[in-house]
């Protein structure tokens, strides 16, 4: 750095006023009243995504070509992401800010797209340092599937006990593969497994073991899901053609030989009874689905719906079984009553009332009942809590009982992958807390992402990157004058005549060009993408981007405190604060 | 995203004496950035004398010389002229002054260098008005706007100057305008500009936050706005006929723009009515030249 020159005498100045310093001496920062500062925000995606997934991040290293990268990314959260990019229900897209502005980013299918590059890990991929602490997982879903992940990528002796005989919960046994194809689950299981997690099929806790056989290990990670299927609780439920659709759905995923008929009616409204009308569909039945109130109160997600409407299943909407009629023990016919909605529930959805009179029977020769799934706790010791027919837990994934954790569909009615995925991550932090003898409470408080109780794992594992304050960006804090209009990217489904013909999966993935063009699309809401706008329009040269955790600093001893940075950033990865006096 | 791309290289150090949120420093670094180090810098009176710095320092990397306000373009054809006696046919040399060193008070050298087309580029920065001596109205000031010259109640009626038709008039090889909010332009313009023999000028915008009563962080955004409202349209001219629009603008109501700034306050509806319609006609002006 220049210093001030000093000329002892006029004798010593140049004959010429010529300049022989430079100007740095000036430290031109004490002018400063305002001080820009770094400061990534919380993407409303992000804070949206019950798995917790750091969003514009990897969508900006998928804008660059760099998938791998952004498969690590995803995979800091969400062991995974072929699963989620194919049946998340995608809350993040319904939080993107682009919708503001055009449409919002194809965050799912992106998703999708970063796995469907990424090549399969290797058997002892590495871990954070081995320890010897094990942990007992039961129930091979996506909640326990995540919660060993964590545990074993923390170094930790995991082993999961699943019942049947092969591992993956809903994933592999509800969801069916026009949605879910097998090999992409086996090949993200396999990645799991390849840090060490063993999955010990055919153990089902509560018959082919007992809660004693687990005092050996440091804590257990309960999350056995919600099997039990809900009874309609009418007249000719136990009639030969009548079955649940989860079990349906199972038979049919685990290969079994399945008896359908033609004329099926299935009752529900959920995923499960989307699922099974549609493979009814796919193995020849003609389904209608039944349901009790209009396609708004519908639980499944809305793209399923639309799926299976173009497909041309008929949903019998306001319509609530009666009676299973049968003749000689088989059903054949099935007698309904004609609903209206009335005023508001507890679920604050509108209550069926059955219209007086308004009977009437179809023909049938199967009915599937799928009007939900409740979790079995039969095998549970009696001192754990239990509540409103859930394991109840605390914010650390705690049962009553010290050393046992529970999660998923078991203890929530947030009954989606991403929120079991969630779970499994809460349980992973609350469990190394316990054997780390941590508190929890206040380690979960301070990887939280936004204020909906969204946790980062990467926050949780290294406490200074990435640090971001917890504000979700707004439309309006964004600079929009660095973005362009541009269409969304779609994913192509197949045409209806084609995927109903057997089980093949309905969506194709993005193509290289697709995915490039809808990374760049992101806003990128609170988070810097390295565009260097800041380093660009400071008049002062001010801003070093020299790398390191965060990319950018700035110079205090030159920055005038303009705010041009703070202007033209786009992203609102800036922020002001008052110079103290 | 659109990602902006310019050059790494740095010629200037910080410590310079604009004003926080000044254009001119950001300007004058991208122009560097375009020319390189094998440049000499001449500068007449204006804020650039003094946000350089001053005896025996400069915040500038290239050698710079102060002249008298009215003698930017004598005295880059005098420096040229030195140079290409010394045999140095590689050092550009820029002369850089204001708008009222270029508008007003240096057009007479300026038009001579042009006639004569000496070889060497002048960037005219254009901050509307005489900013230096405490923000007086130049030839370069918009219409009605505020300066303490031109105080509310005592417009300023005539209209801008079109100093880029006069400069095209001289016929000199290559004309362009440029502003501050679009580095990639300008820079581009430079490098083109510096790979061509004879007269070159730029004229560059380079919003002033206190005389134009802004916000210091909104000098790039009402930079950006000017173009987008077509009060600042970026063009270039070869050899005084070929015109190419550079950028095509949103079109935004030049409201927008006027709105952001406190020079522009006191207008009324009518007022801010009439000056669309000026730009507009300028636009279609613009555009006809355009078709030749
Ligand atoms: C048909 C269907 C479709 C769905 N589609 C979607 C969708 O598209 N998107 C979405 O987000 N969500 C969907 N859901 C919801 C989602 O699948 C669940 O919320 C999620 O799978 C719950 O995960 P989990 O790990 O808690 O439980 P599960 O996935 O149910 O896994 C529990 C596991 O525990 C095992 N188990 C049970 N009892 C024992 C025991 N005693 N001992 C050992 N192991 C045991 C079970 O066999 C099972 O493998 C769907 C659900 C269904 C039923
Ligand atoms: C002959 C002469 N008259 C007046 C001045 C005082 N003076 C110095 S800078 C300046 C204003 C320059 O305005 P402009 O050229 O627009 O440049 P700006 O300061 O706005 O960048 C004036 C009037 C002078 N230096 N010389
Ligand atoms: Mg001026």
């Amino acid at each position: 750095m220049a210093s001030k020159i000093t000329y002892a005498s006029e004798m010593e100045m140049p004959f010429s006023p010529v300049s022989s310093g430079d100007m740095s001496w000036n430290r031109t920062g004490t002018w400063r009243y305002i001080r820009p500062k770094y400061e990534d925000k919380t993407p409303p995606c992000n804070a949206a995504c019950p798995a917790g997934i750091d969003i514009p991040m990897f969508i900006g290293l998928v804008g660059e070509g760099r998938y791998d990268e952004a498969w690590n990314v995803i995979r800091e959260e969400n062991p995974f992401p072929g699963v989620c990019g194919r049946v998340c229900f995608h809350p993040c897209e319904s939080h993107c800010n682009r919708a503001d502005y055009d449409e919002v980013i194809a965050i799912n299918a992106l998703e999708r797209f970063v796995a469907d590059q990424a090549p399969p890990l290797e058997a002892g991929s590495p871990v954070r340092g081995r320890r010897e602490e094990r942990v007992a997982v039961v129930g091979s879903g996506p909640s326990g599937l995540s919660c060993a992940y964590h545990l074993a990528k923390m170094g930790y002796q995991v082993i999961i006990f699943e019942s049947l005989p092969q591992p993956g919960g809903i994933l592999r046994v509800g969801i069916p593969s026009y949605r879910l194809p097998k090999d992409i689950l086996d090949k993200e299981i396999a990645d799991i497994q390849a840090y060490g997690v063993e999955i010990k099929t055919n153990a089902r806790l509560g018959g082919d073991l007992s809660f004693g056989d687990l005092e050996e290990y440091e804590a257990i990670f309960l999350a056995t899901g919600a099997h039990v299927s809900r009874k309609l609780s009418i007249p000719g439920e136990d009639l030969e053609g009548v079955g649940s659709g989860l079990d349906l759905l199972r038979d049919i995923n685990l290969g079994k030989t399945v008896h359908i008929g033609r004329k099926v009616a299935v009752i529900g409204g959920g995923n499960t009874a989307l699922d099974a009308a549609r493979a009814v569909l796919r193995l020849g039945g003609i389904p209608v689905i039944v349901y009790r109130r209009s396609r708004e109160e519908m639980p499944a997600f809305d793209e399923e719906v639309s799926e299976a409407l173009e497909e041309g299943i008929k949903i019998q909407y306001l319509t609530g079984p009666t009676e299973i009629i049968g003749t000689n023990g088989r059903a054949t016919q099935l007698e309904c009553i004609k609903i209206e909605l009335g005023g508001e529930d507890e679920t604050g959805r509108r209550r069926p009332v059955p219209i007086p009179d308004s009977n009437f029977t179809m023909e049938v020769d199967t009915v599937i009942v799928a009007a939900g799934e409740e979790p079995d706790l039969t095998f549970l010791p009696e001192d754990i809590r239990v509540e409103g027919k859930m394991v109840s837990i605390d914010k650390g994934a705690r049962t009553s009982e010290k050393g046992i954790f529970a999660g998923g569909d078991m203890a929530s009615l947030d009954r989606t992958v991403a929120h079991a995925i969630g779970f499994g991550k809460r349980a992973a932090i609350s469990i190394d807390c316990l054997i780390k003898k941590r508190d929890v409470n206040s380690v979960l408080q301070g990887v939280q992402v936004g204020e909906n109780g969204i946790l980062s794992m990467a926050k949780y594992l290294s406490e200074v990157t990435r640090r971001r304050s917890p504000h979700v960006v707004a439309f309006e804090d964004l600079n929009l004058d660095y973005f362009e209009h541009a269409e969304r990217n779609e994913r192509v489904k197949l045409p209806v005549s084609e995927r109903i013909r057997d089980f093949r999966e309905v969506s194709a993935g993005l193509t290289d060009g697709q995915a490039l063009k809808e990374g760049e699309r992101c806003f990128s809401c609170g988070v810097c993408n390295g565009c260097e706008n800041c380093s660009i329009f400071c008049p002062d040269l001010s801003v070093i981007t020299d790398g390191g955790v965060v990319k950018y600093r700035i110079n205090y001893d030159y920055c005038k405190g303009c705010g041009i940075c703070i202007a033209e950033c786009p992203n609102n990865a800036l922020s002001i604060e008052k110079e103290a006096k | 995203m659109k990602k902006i791309h310019i050059p790494k290289e740095e010629y200037m150090v910080p410590g310079n004496l604009a004003c926080a949120g000044c254009g001119s420093p950001i300007g004058l670094r991208f122009a560097l950035k375009a020319l390189g180090e094998k440049t000499v810098i001449v500068i007449p009176a204006s804020c650039m004398s003094i946000i350089v710095g001053g005896f025996p320092y400069s915040a500038v990397g290239v050698p710079i010389l102060h002249v008298a306000f009215a003698t930017a373009a004598c005295s880059a054809s005098g420096i040229r002229a030195s140079l290409d006696m010394q045999g140095d046919r590689e050092t550009t040399v820029v002369a850089w002054a204001g708008d009222g060193g270029t508008f007003d008070i240096g057009i007479q050298a300026l038009s001579g260098a042009a006639e004569r087309n000496d070889d060497f580029i002048y960037i005219c920065s254009d901050n509307e008005a005489y900013m230096n001596t405490g923000i007086q109205r130049s030839s370069a000031t918009p219409y009605l706007a505020w300066t303490t010259t031109t105080p509310v109640g005592n417009p300023k009626e005539r209209p801008k100057k079109d100093i880029m038709a006069i400069m095209a008039d001289h016929g000199i090889p290559y004309a362009a305008t440029a502003c501050v909010a679009y580095p990639e332009d300008f820079i581009r313009k430079l490098k083109k500009a510096k790979g061509i023999k004879g007269t070159r000028f730029i004229h560059l915008l380079s919003p002033c936050p206190a005389g134009w009563r802004i916000a210091s962080d909104e000098v790039i955004r009402v930079a950006r706005l000017a173009v987008e409202t077509k009060v600042f349209s970026l063009y270039e001219i070869q050899d005084g006929e070929a015109y190419t629009i550079n950028y095509q603008p949103k079109g935004i109501p030049v409201e927008e723009y006027l709105n952001t700034q406190g020079r522009f306050r006191h207008l009324t509806g009518e007022e801010m009515a009439i000056i669309q319609e000026n730009v507009d006609h300028q636009w279609s002006r613009l555009l006809k030249r355009c078709e030749g």
